[in-house]
């Protein structure tokens, strides 16, 4: 009976002594104030920083699909759907109007915005919209010459085109020895040649481009992928 | 007698529970999924489309990047016998890239927006493009 009492006292003593040990920890763990303060302190600057890298400036170029009052979508130069928001904030600016707005925007125009990118989101908060009148560029092989009339035609991957060459259009020829471009000229220009031009559409004909640049590759042959017809001819031929 | 009773009783619980846990792993070892509830999926393999026999990979300028400059580097890494086209709005160089298929060049470009358009072409003509578009502003936003 008495090594029974000396049993249950022990256990009872351990238990005590367990107990004061952990209340005695958790008591010393608790922050005082000021701790408490600098903790939340850090906590908003963590949290201020992280809201700052999370948000940076960004430009983008897209051609429209779609637009509201509060928001546009384009698709990039690369081929992804971006989401432009607007707010009282964004600026517009177009070439053909003073007083050009987000109402004025149509589906297939092209824009440049400048904004905030949130990488979260992946939205573009605007702050400048404007409409952009950006060259094409198109790569492929003369395929016609027209020496009459300066102008050529060119078959790209996809598509041909009509050229006119202006006498404003600068025309350069990669030289590969040297390599380096210079200056060269429309007599110069042959069929099958592998070309890169640089142009502004026609309004009325989206295949017509007046080319303000031309660059061509005479060491280089043109691209495997497009195939020329029989039907190329230089009109000088003829 | 008492203390017999308990080791007794700890000899015949630690029996049980081996047996049981034999039982068990000879049970788990045996068991095999019915040939009914098994499916064979299977998984057509596109044709992967060709790769050009000319890369392009460009490290400067980021993408959609703003700059207060109108001089920004083009720097990247091709195939070391391509010819490099880089145009801008306003601008182009035609380059080629050194023994290791670095280049870097620069590059002017105009207010606003701007695309970079990169291409690496092959001695036989093939091609690789992307494009960069680079903004510049002195706009505080």
């Amino acid at each position: 009976m008495k090594k029974l009492n000396i049993f249950i006292s022990s256990i009872l003593i351990s238990v005590f002594l367990i107990s004061f040990l952990l209340i005695s920890k958790t008591y010393a763990q608790t922050p005082s104030p000021s701790k408490s303060l600098i903790d939340n302190l850090t906590s908003k600057i963590a949290s201020r920083v992280a809201q700052l890298k999370l948000v940076e400036k960004r430009g983008i170029i897209g051609k429209v699909t779609d637009a509201s009052s509060t928001q546009i979508t384009t698709v990039d130069l690369l081929g992804n759907t971006r989401f432009v928001d607007v707010d009282e904030f964004t600026k517009f600016a177009s070439s053909s109007s003073k007083t050009f707005g987000i109402s004025d925007i149509e589906k297939g125009s092209k824009l440049g915005v400048l904004g905030l990118y949130n990488k979260d989101s992946r939205r573009i908060l605007a702050r400048f919209v404007e409409v952009l009148n950006l060259p094409e560029i198109l790569h492929g092989v003369i395929s016609e010459i027209d020496s009459e009339n300066f102008a050529l035609s060119i078959k790209t991957e996809k598509n041909n085109f009509s050229i006119d060459v202006e006498t404003s259009t600068r025309t350069f020829s990669f030289d590969s020895k040297e390599g380096e471009l210079v200056r060269s000229g429309f007599s110069r220009l042959k069929i099958g040649q592998n070309i890169i031009v640089v142009g502004f559409p026609d309004l009325k004909e989206e295949s017509k481009i007046s080319a303000t640049r031309i660059i061509i590759f005479p060491d280089i042959p043109g691209n495997p992928k497009i195939k020329l017809s029989s039907s190329g001819k230089n009109s000088e031929n003829e | 007698m008492k203390t017999e009773k308990v080791v007794l009783s700890f000899i015949a619980v630690l029996l049980g529970i081996l047996v049981t846990g034999v039982a068990f792993y000879l049970y788990q070892a045996t068991k095999k999924s019915p040939n009914t509830k098994t499916k064979i999926i299977t998984t057509s393999v596109s044709t992967p489309t060709p790769k050009p026999s000319v890369f392009l990979s460009v490290k400067d300028p980021q993408n959609e990047i703003v700059v207060d400059k109108k001089v920004v580097t083009v720097s990247g890494t091709s195939s070391k016998d391509a010819v490099i086209v880089i145009l801008t709005p306003i601008d182009q160089k035609v380059l080629t890239p050194s023994s290791n298929g670095d280049f870097s060049t620069t590059l002017n470009i105009d207010d606003g927006q701007n695309y970079i358009e990169l291409t690496a072409i092959a001695p036989n003509g093939e091609e690789t493009k992307t494009t960069r578009t680079v903004s510049f502003s002195k706009e505080e936003f």
